[in-house]
């Protein structure tokens, strides 16, 4: 029954979403179902100074007899717990914000008001090099077609490079963690040797002391 | 580290869109689906995921996790089992909303990092319908293609890097615990030794026993 209804579901977001490509054009994004109690979260770890572009929307349901406008609400929070983006009952949004620190970014929704039925929203969202307007771009520089498309496949090849110059950061930061970890290891099992030495030495050496002060030995 | 790359290609009459690709992590208990609307038929989908578990104790515990790709005829496009992160790539016959699915058989909650991307290279039925394309529009698809497999290949070793780093961290914080507490226990042990042994010395007990 659930699975009739979701498939229903799905294929009347289809139509919604075709119907909407007409004006927009083509655009691409997940789809993520809110469960009606609870929250459904979604993260990505971003570099500082990286440009941060979303966008989302609920899908529509057409085969709503209530024809209710389903609202979702959502909430954007730093890796250091700041603030970021905070809306409630809402159809739809759009955020952008440049990353100030490294870390963990998180999205989270969820839904305000009694629903019967999970929402779908559509979660567009871009990082870095997928942000940038191309339009303004082509406007300033009066570029278009193939340039512009060659121009583009330019700033991906960038983007590889400097993914790669940051993957090398990354590896170097994680094999001092592992040789500082390696050396920890050796450290701490010779003092754990000279522990149990150093322990025995002073029980023997107490209750020598007093057998001693007892007249037993 | 996952990146996500999500190119949004609102440029209406070029046919030839923008690649599409989206990386993202979720926290998984159970299963979590993420939908994906692929445009024109025989496009190729591609992807990664890896599960960054981080509560695991034991790891040869767990099984890893499930993957299914659900196409728009409710069939099983792709399936993988009992995996702990993996490349997928494949075919997609129609166009229509594709369900990417990951389920966790234990109860223990995960985070998966994923990467999906739909890859469209006009052919020739797409360059009749728009005359805005040429035959070169081809070409600099494939090479978007191509530098998008780099980009995916990137992403995916990002992921087992971050997941690599988890449990770096996790190694030196045991080490670092379970030593303390080990010297922490070696003391204890040998005072209440020494207590117990005073103890079978003193007079009230030794009158009792000897």
């Amino acid at each position: 029954m659930e699975k009739n209804n979701h498939t229903k579901q799905l294929r009347s977001a289809t139509t919604f979403l075709l119907l909407w490509l007409t004006f927009i054009g083509e655009s691409q994004a997940i789809w993520l179902t809110i469960p009606t109690s609870g929250t459904k979260c979604v993260s990505e770890e971003i570099q500082s100074n990286v440009v941060v572009l979303a966008d989302y929307y609920v899908v529509a349901d057409e085969v709503d007899h209530h024809h209710q406008i389903h609202t979702v609400s959502l909430k954007v929070t730093s890796p250091y717990g700041n603030n970021l983006h905070q809306k409630e009952n809402v159809t739809h949004g759009q955020f952008a914000f440049t990353s100030a620190e490294s870390g963990t970014y998180l999205a989270c929704f969820w839904l305000q008001n009694k629903h019967e039925q999970p929402l779908t929203v559509s979660l567009d969202w871009r990082t870095g090099i997928s942000a940038k307007d191309w339009e303004t771009v082509a406007k300033k520089e009066k570029i278009e077609g193939v340039e512009l498309e060659l121009r583009k496949l330019e700033a991906a090849v960038e983007a590889i490079r400097e993914n790669l110059i940051y993957m090398k950061e990354r590896e170097a930061d994680m094999r001092e963690v592992s040789e500082a970890t390696n050396a920890k290891v050796a450290w701490f099992s010779i003092m754990s040797l000279g522990v149990c030495i150093l322990v025995g030495a002073l029980q023997l050496w107490h209750l020598k002391r007093y057998f001693r002060k007892k007249k037993l030995i | 580290m996952c990146s996500i790359i999500v190119l949004l290609g609102f440029l209406i009459g070029l046919m030839m869109m923008i690649s599409k690709g989206l990386a993202l992590s979720i926290s998984l208990s159970d299963m979590e689906c993420v939908s994906e609307h692929v445009f024109h038929d025989g496009d190729t989908v591609s992807g990664s995921f890896v599960v960054m578990d981080h509560d695991i104790f034991w790891n040869s515990d767990h099984p890893g996790i499930d993957f299914t790709v659900t196409g728009p005829g409710g069939s099983v496009v792709y399936s993988l089992k009992g995996t702990s992160g993996d490349k997928f790539e494949f075919n997609a016959a129609h166009n229509g909303i594709y369900k990417f699915c990951f389920i966790n058989p234990i109860s223990t909650p995960e985070t998966v990092s994923f990467y999906i991307h739909i890859g469209h290279i006009p052919n020739e039925h797409d360059l009749a319908k728009d005359e805005h394309l040429d035959p070169i529009n081809v070409k600099i698809a494939e090479l978007r293609e191509a530098l998008e497999s780099i980009v995916s290949e990137q992403k995916y070793l990002r992921a087992r890097d971050a997941r690599h780093r988890y449990t770096n961290e996790s190694t030196r914080r045991r080490v670092v615990f379970y030593t303390v507490l080990e010297y922490v226990l070696f003391a204890a042990t040998s005072i209440l030794q020494v207590v117990y042994i005073r103890r079978l010395f003193s007079k009230s007990f030794a009158y009792n026993r000897v």
